[in-house]
């Protein structure tokens, strides 16, 4: 990390300035009493000797006084530069080619709250904090209490701390801050630096850990017990009897199986949980996704006489930014789904549209219905595709949709046909849909039926723009 | 000189803005660490939020100060006045804000004495999330003057209402099923009608942006409202 203060004209010392005008009039004067002191002859000597000796003290007093107009000059130049925000660095395209945000803050007094501007934010860090400026009043970028603390003591007390940012939105991010005083600049304002390291990944692991633990251990439980139940059985009383051994073991297979299926969606759960803060970047093919499925799962629905109807682009035509595997995740989860609360002779339509701002993504879809958003992007100009599958099952009532997403919930009363799910379908396509920087709606109306959106950011159209800090980096060697 | 007094009077005005986000800030913090509080039963933090929350008192009073001398020395028109107006509006929204989160807090001791549920407080912790994501991307809107993005968490309220909504049944059931939760509960759900306020001032903050940048009213008809209450 280069020290941005040495790039900053020092203010010239008093004494550079005076010095050779102090030297100039020590050599007038040491003329003057040499003058004064010798004889008529000598004088002519002392002329002699004292006027090249004066002529040349004044020749460098005025060549330091041009150094130090221009240095005042250029300190004046960075003075309005830092005002106007803009205060330019050395190594300016290394430190937007920083995966870290790094930021550099002035301040003048501990009590001008407008006074604690941001003067240079790397790219990461306008990413990051949403910024769009290269400098701008410290509060309209971080308001977080503990970070500004932070700030004061390097600006004002010259000590390093440290302290834990949140930035918010949808994906969660935790950053460790470090400050460290920078010391005065130029104008006689203080400096500090502000770098943030993610920390998101060693936060999100811990946290994994225990929440797996939880999970695992509470919802395996009762498959296990009953497991060990029928086992306990077969070795006593039904030893002998070959009637409930084969029934026992029927039961002891599809409860092994729940078991399997459960560690299956934890696993999955937790890795993708694990990673939703990295964005997947590969361009997928949205219909061919969805038509793929629905012909995977066209054999089941047959089997329970439900019709599956897609509504869908031709392959190719729609082209998400995602990832492959976790956007076929997503429609199998929610037709599956789907296909569980459907009767025989029922119908599932499925629904794909393109080109949706987000507001549209949550339109209705079927009316008269209770709608909840189970998860909304963060806002931005991006356009959507969007994914509905629409049952005629039983439906629910409203106040069940906000809990739809939460691990292992179940509608009380609801028969999820022969083959009990895991209760955590949904949350599975909650935190993809997240990942994505999608969203997920959801409507239903008791004896009509359910609907789920779930809206993929579509991929930008034409070549990406390469990133700037590319070409500065070629510049450099 | 003139040009003096002008640059004074610009610096006022983003005095009154940056105060406002500060306070935002805190108020963030104090709703963030409630909920802290409430979730992982921890009282040292709701302690904290508790002491804290005198802080805001004294910044709202302080922007309010400064916003009333503004309008008086300095007779601003049109965009300053309604920015000046704003800010001493946004700071009283906030610390009414303040005043709710330490009601949270205190209410954790008795929260703590009983024994843990973990589904109710999975959807309190669930809502609050909301609410704190909400109340953040209104301050960030009022920080970037980005009139589209607070209509977004204006138009988006009717989320937290159908969490609270749910809660409300989810915390009756517990009611009805063990008696010795009662006090629990009955704290939970002033939680819960905290948080929901909460909520109902991040969408305010929204609207007194719309007015700030646009001078106009929004009109309340438009957003789509669910009432509980008058169900079919």
């Amino acid at each position: 990390m280069p020290q941005p203060t040495s790039s900053l004209p020092l203010r010239p010392r008093p004494g550079f300035v005076a010095r050779p005008v102090v030297v100039t009039g020590l050599a007038g004067l040491l003329a003057l009493v040499a003058m004064a002191l010798v004889t008529d002859a000598e004088v002519l000597a002392a002329l002699v000797l004292a006027a090249p000796l004066t002529a040349l003290t004044l020749f460098q007093a005025r060549r330091a006084r041009q150094e130090a107009d221009r240095l005042r000059a250029e300190l004046a130049q960075t003075h309005v530069e830092v005002a106007e925000g803009a205060l330019s660095l050395p190594y300016t395209s290394v430190l937007n080619a920083l995966p870290d945000p790094v930021m550099v803050i002035s301040a003048h007094e501990p009590d001008d709250l407008t006074g604690r501007r941001f003067v240079m934010v790397n790219r990461a860090g306008r990413r990051v904090l949403k910024i769009q400026r290269e400098a701008g009043l410290l509060v309209t970028a971080i308001r977080d209490p503990d970070v500004l603390e932070v700030v004061d003591e390097a600006l004002f007390g010259g000590l390093e701390g440290e302290a834990v940012y949140e930035p918010g939105g949808m994906q969660e991010r935790i950053f460790r801050v470090y400050a460290r005083p920078l010391g005065a600049a130029g104008d006689g304002s203080r400096l500090a630096l502000l770098v943030l390291h993610d920390e998101t990944d060693i936060r999100r692991v811990e946290r994994m850990r225990a929440d797996f633990l939880a999970n695992a251990s509470h919802e395996l439980r009762t498959p296990l017990a009953s497991l060990s139940g029928f086992i306990e059985t077969l070795r006593g009383h039904a030893r002998g009897d070959e009637l409930a051994r084969d029934r026992f073991l029927g039961i002891m297979h599809v409860q092994a199986e729940r078991m399997s299926r459960l560690i299956d969606d934890l696993m999955s759960l937790s890795r993708i949980e694990l990673n939703e803060h990295v964005r997947p970047l590969q361009d997928v093919d949205l219909s061919a996704a969805v038509l793929d499925v629905i012909d995977a799962l066209a054999p089941l629905a047959r089997d329970k006489g439900v019709t599956l109807e897609a509504e869908a682009p031709p392959r190719g035509e729609v082209t998400i930014t995602g990832d492959r595997d976790q956007v076929i995740q997503v429609a199998q989860n929610l037709v599956d789904n789907a296909l569980k609360y459907s009767e025989r002779g029922g119908r599932i339509r499925i629904l794909l549209e393109t080109g949706l701002a987000a507001e549209a993504c949550v339109a209705p879809r079927m009316e008269p219905a209770a709608r909840l958003s189970l998860l909304t992007p963060d806002h931005g100009p991006e356009r959507y595709a969007t994914l509905s599958v629409i049952d005629a099952g039983p439906g629910m009532q409203r106040e069940h949709l906000p809990r739809l997403t939460e691990r292992f919930y179940r509608v009380e009363g609801q028969k999820s046909g022969e083959k009990l799910g895991t209760g955590l379908g949904l949350a599975i396509v909650k935190h993809i849909m997240n990942r994505h920087r999608g969203g997920l709606s959801v409507e239903s109306r008791p004896g009509a039926g359910t609907v789920f959106t779930a809206y993929f950011p579509l991929a930008e159209t034409g070549a990406a723009p390469a990133p700037d800090n590319f070409y500065d980096v070629a510049k450099l060697s | 000189m003139n040009e003096h007094i002008v640059k004074a009077y610009e610096d006022e005005l983003n005095m009154l803005t940056a105060e406002c986000a500060r306070m935002g800030g805190l108020t963030e913090a104090a709703v963030a660490d409630a909920l802290e509080a409430v979730v992982r039963r921890d009282q040292q933090v709701a302690d904290s939020v508790v002491a804290r929350d005198e802080r805001l008192d004294v910044l709202q009073a302080d922007i309010e100060r400064k916003a009333i001398r503004m309008i008086a020395l300095r007779q601003p028109l049109a965009n300053d006045l309604r920015r000046t107006v704003a800010a001493m509006k946004i700071a009283n929204n906030l610390e009414r804000v303040g005043d709710l989160a330490k009601n949270i807090a205190k209410r954790t001791i008795v929260i703590i004495d009983s024994d843990p549920m973990v589904p109710l407080t999975r959807s309190i912790e669930r809502m609050g999330r909301l609410v704190v994501t909400r109340l953040k991307e209104v301050l960030d809107a009022y920080t970037a003057s980005d009139l589209e993005r607070a209509m977004s968490v204006w138009s988006r309220d009717d989320e937290v209402d159908e969490h609270y909504n749910s809660l409300f049944r989810e915390l009756l059931t517990y009611m009805m099923g063990d008696p010795r939760t009662i006090t629990a509960c009955a704290h939970l759900l002033f939680v819960a009608k905290n948080l929901e306020r909460i909520g109902d001032h991040a969408t305010n903050i929204a609207e007194i942006i719309h007015y700030e940048i646009t001078g106009d009213e929004v009109i309340a008809a438009t957003r789509p409202k669910t009432d509980p209450l008058q169900r079919p």
